[in-house]
């Protein structure tokens, strides 16, 4: 679970993507094993990894993968109402009076995670959930 | 064993999706209040009694969605169920999903939030007929039902 945060904190810092890509077979290879159903697949270079960008279930995903074929990642942005019931319901709970920022689920090999970051007047608040039912704090920090 | 059993007939309402054993009805008070203290800000509810365990159902919206709680007759929270788009499914399921049925069609998805998990009941068709298959959030699948076409 540990690799799932460290690099869900190197997508959130780093995941500038650059210019259009063509990408090795290998790589492709990968893709199309993980991914059988892909559609409209664009690849770029960011800072360390390559990445797709595609729909998958009419969602619009990015996976990242290096450049021997190793899948990384996959990350997808959400809206709020998109987040399991139990978290949405949490949110309203404990940070009603925050807003939210930034919202996007992170899978990894057969682990996935919820981050979101809220801010309010003070405070920046990154929390994390991997049961998709509880939030934890991932990190804080005063304005 | 009472909350497993509590769960298959949960399980069990969703799967048959039309609630066969509902029954609309006013719960106690002590059910009342335990709603209350999940969803505070919610002021209309429908209740009704789903299968023969005493299993409390809260129908109401939420977010501009419309949802469903489940409580025990002694007030205890057991969970959610809500209906969702195939685009809201987990990265991994929905991965899963296309790769063990790449012909299918994603005709329903229910999303189901109990305390000891979260699970996804996904209804497919495919030319040789439907199935509903139980995803968790890891993209481990499990076939539960089959009908042919």
């Amino acid at each position: 679970m540990a690799g799932l945060v460290l690099a869900a904190i190197l997508f959130v810092n780093s995941a500038f993507a650059h210019k259009s890509e063509t990408v090795n077979e290998k790589v492709q290879a990968a893709f199309k094993q993980e991914f059988v159903q892909a559609k409209e697949v664009n690849w770029n270079r960011t800072d360390n990894y390559l990445k797709a960008v595609f729909k998958l279930n009419d969602a619009v995903l990015s996976a990242y993968y290096t450049e021997d074929g190793e899948l990384i990642g996959v990350m997808k942005n959400l809206l709020s109402t998109e987040l399991p019931i139990n978290l949405q319901t949490s949110l309203k709970k404990e940070y009603n009076d925050y807003w939210i920022t930034d919202l996007f689920e992170f899978a990894k090999q057969d682990a996935t995670g919820y981050f979101i970051t809220v801010e309010n007047a003070d405070q920046v608040i990154t929390l994390q959930s991997t049961d998709g039912f509880t939030w934890s704090t991932f990190r804080k920090a005063k304005k | 064993m009472k909350k497993i059993a509590l769960s298959l007939a949960i399980a069990a309402a969703i799967l048959s999706s039309g609630f066969t054993y509902a029954a609309e009805t006013n719960p106690s008070n002590f059910i009342k209040e335990a709603f209350s203290k999940e969803f505070a800000q919610i002021k209309e509810v429908k209740w009704d009694i789903v299968g023969k365990d005493g299993i409390y159902q809260a129908n109401f919206t939420f977010n501009n969605e419309s949802l469903q709680a489940f409580f025990t007759e002694d007030g205890e929270f057991l969970g959610t169920n809500r209906q969702i788009s195939k685009a809201q499914l987990p990265i991994l399921i929905a991965r899963e999903l296309n790769k063990a049925y790449p012909e299918a069609d994603i005709r329903a998805v229910f999303e189901y939030s109990m305390k000891d998990g979260l699970a996804y009941y996904v209804t497919l068709t495919t030319s040789k007929g439907a199935m509903v298959v139980k995803a968790t959030g890891n993209g481990e699948l499990t076939v539960r039902q089959r009908s042919k076409q």
